[in-house]
């Protein structure tokens, strides 16, 4: 679609989500379809990101509060486990921070340029007070 | 295919496949896309979907892009009610024919629109729809505002909100009037099925939904979704804003069928008080002065009768 020029297209042309066949979209994970350039899964909004969430799997209970209300469909699960953020779609809202419910929380949110595994590596201490 | 899709809890409803993309363009923090994943990953039968215009639909389909995995329109900023029911016609007739070739896949029909598109600009076709009743489901992303065009005042603005075209200042405290019942008048038309939702309730959420997709006739859903944008708040306090909205009370979750039975879904354990939610959001930073103060007095008193109003009716069940 991108290779052809500005008078090119086909009068009322449909842009496609896919591009082959796909049966059962409702049980299809979204790495297993096959997407056509038009689908904003082959966009990137990464660049709109001051914060990003890094994700401690040593914490994490699987609770999945952070799937459910990631606005932008980047919390990862799979077979009930969280399994990391997607940094292509992830915006840096911090809701999945907010609602992580463990303490410490396994997500945090750190500048851009940090280095996931530094930040990992001294992560913060069970804040007793809360307990 | 429309077995009604088991979800007990939410480890189980994370095994779903989501259908609505990311690098969709809404800003981060959105709750509209929170409501529509949960929507959409109520079911896994087909869907018939369309948006009115509104955050919503420009957001979602920036040309060439598309962020829908499944059957989408937008037609205008007032018929993405009336594209849904039409298709749904269509569907119908053509079985009737026996001209389609998957006639068992029983799509489900749903429509989106904001609170402009529904409470203001929309309104007459979606009560043609509801009137007609049609086996269709239209849900209103409730953000009290016109988000989409800067922040002008909408039906659905609540009293003392600072919005562009009514600004609070030196004179004003903002909009004035009072937000209208949208709930209460597309239950007034009869239907089978209508209901107020939010998205920090997931399971009542999910729930109201699979309700509606079972139900066969139309059905209304109205679903508060706080704009971090033009409500005035961090992107991360979104899903704090919308527990203080439900337990403060001032969106109480119930639901209404056929016009008549009435049930409260939730009942918040500690009930906050309204000037909590009120602080929260920039939007109401003025009701705070000294002469503006009585307002929050007022906004308590109106929340507290219409829960009294709402507990009234559902004991009396009209």
């Amino acid at each position: 679609m991108a290779k052809k020029g500005w008078d090119e297209f086909e009068i009322g042309a449909m842009l496609r989500t896919f591009d082959g066949k796909i049966d059962n979209i409702a049980g299809t994970r979204q790495e297993d379809r096959s997407y056509s350039e038009n689908s904003s899964y082959m966009a990137s909004v990464a660049d709109w990101r001051l914060i990003k969430p890094v994700f401690n799997k040593d914490y994490c209970i699987d609770c999945q509060f952070c799937w459910i209300y990631c606005p932008d469909v980047s919390i990862i699960s799979r077979d009930k486990k969280l399994i990391g953020v997607d940094m292509d779609h992830c915006k840096g809202c911090g809701i999945c921070v907010e609602v992580c419910p463990t303490n410490p929380k396994s997500l945090l949110m750190f500048p851009e340029q940090a280095d996931e595994e530094t930040e990992i590596a001294s992560w913060p201490k069970k804040d007793e007070e809360e307990a | 295919m429309s077995e009604m899709k088991k979800i007990k809890n939410l480890k189980e409803f994370s095994t779903s496949a989501d259908r609505f993309e990311g690098a969709n363009l809404l800003c981060p923090g959105c709750a509209h896309s929170i409501i529509v994943r949960e929507v959409l990953n109520a079911t896994n039968d087909d869907l018939v979907l369309a948006a009115s215009t509104g955050c919503l639909e420009v957001c979602t389909a920036v040309y060439p892009y598309t962020s829908w995995d499944a059957s989408w329109i937008h037609i205008g900023f007032e018929n993405s009610s009336t594209a849904v029911a039409g298709a749904e016609s269509m569907y119908n007739a053509l079985k009737t024919k026996g001209r389609l070739k998957q006639p068992d896949r029983n799509p489900k029909f749903v429509a989106f629109g904001g609170d402009g598109a529904s409470y203001d600009i929309g309104f007459q076709w979606i009560s043609g729809c509801m009137e007609r009743n049609h086996n269709m489901m239209y849900i209103v992303l409730d953000n009290e505002v016109y988000a989409n065009t800067g922040g002008q005042r909408s039906s659905s603005t609540p009293i003392g909100s600072s919005a562009t075209t009514s600004p609070a200042g030196s004179i004003s405290y903002g909009e004035k009037m009072n937000k209208k019942d949208m709930l209460g008048i597309m239950a007034a038309h009869n239907i089978p099925y209508a209901a107020q939702v939010a998205p920090n309730k997931w399971k009542d959420m999910v729930k109201k939904i699979q309700k509606g997709f079972a139900t066969q006739g139309a059905v209304f859903i109205n679903a508060v979704s706080p704009c971090t944008t033009e409500w005035k708040f961090d992107p991360k306090d979104t899903m704090h804003i919308t527990d203080l909205a439900t337990d403060s009370l001032v969106f109480p979750l119930y639901e209404i069928i056929e016009g008549k039975e009435f049930n409260i879904t939730y009942r918040p354990k500690n009930v906050v008080p309204v000037e909590e939610y009120l602080a929260a959001q920039g939007r109401f930073k003025h009701l705070f002065r000294d002469e503006y103060k009585y307002l929050i007095k007022e906004w308590q008193e109106r929340v507290d009768a219409n829960w009294s109003y709402l507990q009234r009716r559902e004991e009396a069940k009209v």
